[in-house]
């Protein structure tokens, strides 16, 4: 049957729930989703897009941004690869698997696009520039997936996380350069498989088990504060206008609220 | 060492993996391939390859614990990406051989409950060594028993399969191939990241030597299980001198025709081509190999 929903292009959404997860959790469905938008690209971009010379200040303000991406996708890679072992049944762990690739795949990229703007130690920069808000994130995050908390792990991680480097990665990608944009968009579809997960996870449970929700509740009241201190710090970088922030910060926050986490 | 890393990034494996050997399959194999009719219909034969592929499932839900609980205590960002990749291809070998339990005839609501009642008791354990190194964040440690001990147990069970698959299950054997060529780029990442690590501390060598011995035992201790307690052994016989009789190539595997050998000479034949390869592949990193018990 898998075979001939994606041979006829069917639409998974019009499955039974069971056969939907094992659709969508699956390496074949990963497999098949970015051989369309990774093929012909190298290190996220294709090879005869060159970017246009930068400004040094602007490169400056680009270099710290990308630094930042990179902390986020190491929080991101670290935090899905913890949950792999948390994760309750077979379908979650191989799509959290995937997941550990794309965040590898982002990792790598940002860092290549780190080296092709001349900075010639990635690791040393990321280290220098990284914003204080979101490493005490990542360090939150990390101990959330540690403690074996799995629906609040996966809040942090596919939720909240994944919401917040959406929502800055798609805008910074109008406004970037052609090399930065195409690495950015790329990584925008991963998001979006990604924060569909966390969701149908999240929310199934939350359906089955009301109880859950108050303890959901209070990662969020202690992660908001974290996440908008980095969103802002990150915008301001990019370059967005003070009064498209809040547009932004809504974006990210409706994604939350749809699961009833106003 | 960047620039050997470099050959194990997620770009190089994108282009090489999904993008290369995995171009046009579905779960490992031909579209048009299904599992041979004989093993279908005879009950002894069916039974011996849902056995034997739980035994593989485990192995791999082992190795995917293992690969994605060594990316935190990884000591680079390039080691990091690797295990990255590596966690998405036990991933897919899981996922591939739990599709052929299914292709087989397994009901997905009779999957957990078929692992437990097939699953070795010593691959267990030989998983339990490996995963308690990975528990600890020991990378060192974890990466001799996963990326040398295991995927190099694994690489010569998958070739000596795929040897005596080719002609009786091409579907099996394709499945088993791209699996192979996985498993070749996972220990070449152990032997050659390792052995500048074990340089760095000297001082773990011992444990991973008990470790190896340990692990090593278990494997033997399953491979044993395997081939002398087999009740399809004497359907197996048939089918392989039937095979022979009809003029099919042999299951050459390591100088050896696979359709003429006894499973016990089996076992002997592939403990001691694990084996040999362990050693090595250990010296090549520093690490004295360790005889283990025989079962």
């Amino acid at each position: 049957m898998e075979r001939a929903i994606r041979d006829e292009a069917v639409d998974v959404h019009a499955l039974e729930p069971e056969a939907f997860l094992e659709e969508v959790h699956s390496f074949e469905f990963w497999f098949h989703s970015v051989q369309g938008y990774l093929a012909g690209q190298t290190f996220g971009h294709r090879p005869d897009v060159q970017g246009a010379p930068l400004a040094p200040h602007e490169r400056e303000r680009l270099v710290t941004v990308l630094c930042n991406y990179c902390v986020g996708e190491t929080a991101a890679l670290e935090g899905a690869s913890g949950l792999v072992s948390i994760a309750p049944n077979r379908l979650t762990k191989v799509f959290l698997a995937t997941q550990v690739a794309d965040e590898g795949r982002h990792l790598e990229v940002l860092l290549h696009r780190l080296g092709e703007l001349g900075v010639p130690s990635p690791e040393t920069e990321i280290e220098r520039r990284a914003s204080r808000s979101l490493l005490h994130f990542k360090r939150r995050l990390l101990e959330l997936v540690q403690s074996r908390d799995w629906e609040a792990a996966i809040f942090a991680q596919n939720v909240i996380l994944e919401a917040m480097e959406f929502t800055v990665f798609q805008s910074h990608a109008r406004t970037a350069d052609l090399v930065t944009r195409e690495v950015l968009q790329g990584i925008v579809k991963d998001e979006r498989r990604h924060i569909g997960f966390g969701e149908n996870e999240l929310g199934r449970r939350l359906q089955a088990s009301p109880h859950i929700r108050a303890r959901i509740g209070e990662v969020k009241k202690e992660l908001d504060h974290w996440v908008l201190e980095s969103f802002e710090e990150t915008l301001r970088e990019i370059g967005v206008p003070n009064e498209e922030r809040p547009e932004l910060g809504r974006n990210y926050l409706e994604v939350v609220a749809r699961l009833g986490f106003a | 060492m960047s620039d050997f890393l470099s050959m194990y990034s997620v770009q190089h494996w994108l282009e090489s993996c999904p993008q290369g050997y995995l171009v046009g399959t579905d779960y490992g194999h031909r579209p048009s391939e299904s599992e041979p009719e004989l093993i279908l219909s005879d009950p002894l034969l069916r039974e011996q390859a849902l056995g034997t592929t739980v035994q593989l499932v485990v192995g791999e839900r082992c190795a995917l614990a293992a690969s994605s609980g060594l990316i935190n205590s990884a000591p680079d960002e390039a080691s990091k990406r690797f295990l990255a990749t590596q966690t998405l291809d036990e991933a897919r070998h899981v996922e591939i051989f739990t599709q052929r339990l299914f292709d087989l005839g397994l009901k997905k609501s009779e999957l957990e409950s078929a692992i437990q009642q097939y699953a070795n008791p010593n691959l267990m354990k030989f998983a339990e060594v490996l995963l308690e190194k990975v528990d600890r964040k020991d990378f060192v440690a974890g990466v001799v028993g996963q990326n040398v001990v295991l995927e190099g147990m694994a690489f010569s069970v998958f070739e000596m399969m795929y040897a005596g698959s080719q002609t009786l299950n091409p579907k099996f054997a394709h499945t088993l191939s791209g699996t192979i060529a996985d498993e070749r780029r996972h220990v070449g990442f152990g032997e050659n990241r390792i052995g500048s690590l074990i340089q760095e501390f000297p001082e773990k060598k011992p444990a991973i030597e008990r470790m190896q011995k340990e692990m090593s035992y278990y494997m033997l201790a399953t491979f044993a299980d395997s081939f002398r307690n087999n009740p399809a052994r004497e359907e197996l016989k048939k089918l392989r001198g039937s095979m022979s009789g009809y003029g099919a190539p042999k299951a050459e595997w390591h100088g050896a025709d696979l359709n003429e050998l006894e499973p016990e000479e089996m076992e002997r034949l592939l403990a001691d081509t694990v084996l040999k390869e362990f050693k090595i592949r250990l010296g090549r990193i520093g690490i004295e190999y360790q005889t283990p018990a025989r079962p």
